[in-house]
């Protein structure tokens, strides 16, 4: 395994740059997930590490070695595809056994490590079979272990998951993180939903517009994301964005809302709101952390309901606020019915608050 | 409407006597109602021509058509076919005809779709000149390739004269060893864009991620073609060729019209030593025989086509 190093890359299509000084270092072992919208440039990104897209500008090193002008079979990598992308005329033990054979690799030892990997990924059973006659769930194991079998310092991953259905998205999914664990194997994973990201990776890179967002833990990212973009992005329901003026009341600062309301500010976040560029301010809050009051208590606002979504554990209700939409999560024991009146109480500590002109976190130094 | 069709199941039950294909065809006579049309003028056009065909390959035919006076010979016709030094000729040029053109173009055919499949410039002009050859009038085709064959005003001939290597121009269709070839050789370039056209098509189904997963995988361009674009190419392939087969085995109007069969039988192909027996020769019955022939290998061929075509589906669906 080996460690992967980007820096400064940049791919442009004519005059449109689908990446854009993308920095990142990928330590040996790490499970890393790239992760945005269609069209982030997260796809790009992965071909330019394979070689499967000629790099722009900046670098790229796998292990110890600068790879920008390798070709893929040269920088020691492995991919698994979307599509799973087996040979669809070659038995499972062929399609494992090609990239060997590229290699040039005596019979034998071919025969050894096709044997194993099938060991190791419980498919042994399968290995005379064709594609075709296998599952989605077992055609993506035979493309994991096609990667494999290579032993390659770097797997990259592109959307492995998007092909199967939801039940056994989530069984692939354990699969794939014991994979990681077992082999402690560096891992690069494309994917654009962000809860594959989070349950999966040790860190994830959040990418939009050709541009990396932050690269950070999943925890860290949930819970100190640098922008509204990538507050918005990671979690679901995604994060509520109010948005407020800054004035001043009784001597004191809090954020007013064109429908009338202020909300006074616990002094940590006073100390925020004095960073932004201009008086409008953007408030940041998970479902999680506002609370739903059926009657006004001091610090709330009232709100109306809007819809009810009942998922069995947790109720979550949307309620209009200054022309956002908020998303609330309640106890499932508590009725709540379209157009009523609520109270929303948002948590001093674990609200969120952004320059509404730049759209970055606002921080206490 | 559960009444209704337990109604009309009722009514059907209490007519007798109808066997279960009758009842099939009365169950769904509004959709043979539509076919019908169609049927008829097929047995008009097609199934009586055929009856017809078969029946004259066993009568002895004056010539002219006073067909009425035709004598039932049994066989004869196909043994006087069969022992004829001719038909064996014919046969000869067809299988070297058929074969050597529908190879010659497939493979030319898959070579330009392979270069025109890349991208680069001029790609599209390209491929609309090399259309040309196949969509212009075979007849015009014809003309054009005699004269550029002419012994003395030939286009090749001047070329290879001017150039000092020869002295006198080649006689390519007027020459018993040549004739076949030369005429080959304008076959070949008439369809090899109809091969081109197929195979063009066939890759670009090829799946773009498999080509690089196989680059991935260390494959290099000739690999990634032979694992990956080749298989994924066998079908469109075999129907490729089985439709030029078909085509080359029917031929007529290159060998007709450049040489009309000469010189000394030696560009003679069966549809057009068939077409001289019948309306050179008004051998009615024989030019039958031939035809009955014919159409049994063909029809040998047609079972191979529809074989491929339907394979592939079989394939995707069992096993």
């Amino acid at each position: 395994m080996a460690h992967v190093v980007l820096k400064d890359l940049v791919k442009t299509y004519g005059n449109f740059k689908a990446v854009n000084d993308v920095s990142l270092t990928v330590n040996d072992g790490e499970f890393v997930a790239l992760v945005g919208p269609s069209g982030c440039g997260k796809t790009t990104t992965l071909n330019l590490v394979a070689g499967l897209t000629p790099i722009t500008s900046g670098d790229i090193v796998i292990g110890d070695r600068v790879v920008n002008d390798l070709d893929p079979k040269d920088r020691d990598i492995a991919m698994v595809f979307q599509n799973y992308a087996l040979y669809p005329q070659k038995s499972v033990y062929m399609n494992l056994a090609f990239p060997l054979q590229m290699r040039k690799l005596p019979r034998d030892e071919i025969d050894k490590k096709v044997k194993e990997a099938a060991r190791v990924l419980d498919m042994t059973h399968l290995l005379e079979r064709k594609p075709r006659e296998l599952s989605g769930g077992q055609q993506q194991r035979v493309a994991l272990g096609r990667a494999l079998v290579r032993d390659p310092a770097v797997f990259l991953m592109d959307e492995p998951l998007s092909n199967l259905d939801a039940k056994l998205r989530v069984q692939m999914r354990s699969e794939i993180k014991r994979f990681h664990q077992d082999l402690k194997a560096t891992i690069i994973y494309v994917t654009h939903d962000q809860l594959e990201a989070v349950t999966m990776a040790d860190k994830m890179a959040v990418m939009n517009g050709g541009f990396l967002q932050q690269y950070d833990s999943p925890a860290q990212v949930f819970a100190h994301p640098v922008n509204m973009f990538v507050a918005s992005f990671i979690g679901s329901p995604a994060m509520s964005l109010i948005p407020l003026e800054i004035s001043t009341a009784n001597g004191g600062t809090v954020l007013t809302s064109a429908e009338g309301w202020s909300l006074g500010l616990s002094p940590r976040n006073v100390q925020k709101v004095t960073k932004a560029t201009t008086k409008k301010v953007v408030l940041g809050a998970r479902h999680s952390t506002i609370k739903l009051h059926k009657s006004a208590v001091p610090g709330s606002i009232p709100a109306k309901v809007y819809t009810v979504e009942p998922t069995g554990d947790v109720t979550f209700v949307q309620a209009f606020l200054s022309g956002a939409i908020v998303n609330v999560s309640v106890p499932p024991n508590i009725a709540v019915t379209p157009d009523e009146r609520i109270w929303l109480e948002f948590d001093q500590e674990r609200m969120h608050l952004f320059d509404g002109e730049t759209e970055m976190a606002l921080e206490a130094s | 409407m559960t009444i209704v069709t337990g109604k009309a199941e009722a009514r059907r039950k209490l007519q007798p006597g109808r066997s279960g294909v009758l009842r099939n065809i009365w169950a769904h006579r509004a959709d043979y109602a539509y076919v019908l049309p169609a049927i008829a003028v097929m047995l008009v056009v097609i199934a009586y021509p055929i009856y017809y065909t078969i029946e004259l390959s066993f009568y002895k035919t004056p010539p002219g058509l006073q067909l009425r006076d035709k004598t039932f010979i049994g066989f004869d016709n196909y043994t006087t076919i069969l022992t004829s030094e001719v038909f064996w000729k014919v046969t000869w040029n067809t299988l070297v005809w058929t074969f050597g053109s529908t190879f010659i173009s497939f493979v030319l055919g898959f070579a330009t779709a392979l270069a025109l499949h890349r991208d680069f410039i001029g790609r599209g002009v390209l491929r609309a000149i090399l259309i040309i050859p196949w969509v212009i009038s075979a007849v015009a085709a014809s003309y054009i390739w005699k004269w550029i064959y002419h012994s003395d005003f030939g286009i090749i001939g001047a070329v290879l004269v001017g150039l000092g290597l020869t002295d006198r121009p080649p006689n390519f269709i007027d020459n018993v060893s040549t004739v076949l070839p030369s005429l080959i050789v304008v076959n070949i370039w008439r369809e090899f864009p109809f091969a081109m056209i197929m195979m063009m098509a066939g890759l670009q189904t090829v799946p773009d991620q498999l080509l690089r997963a196989a680059k991935v995988d260390g494959a290099n361009a000739w690999q990634r073609f032979w694992h990956v674009t080749f298989p994924h190419l066998r079908n469109v392939s075999v129907v490729t060729i089985l439709l030029l087969a078909v085509a080359n085995f029917n031929s007529f109007i290159i060998p007709w019209i450049m040489t009309a069969g000469g010189p000394s039988n030696a560009s003679h192909i069966w549809i057009t030593h068939i077409y001289e027996l019948a309306f050179g020769r008004q051998r009615w019955g024989v030019a039958s025989a031939y035809s009955v022939l014919l159409f049994l290998i063909l029809m040998t061929l047609g079972y191979f086509y529809v074989r491929a075509l339907s394979g592939n589906e079989r394939k995707e669906g069992g096993a």
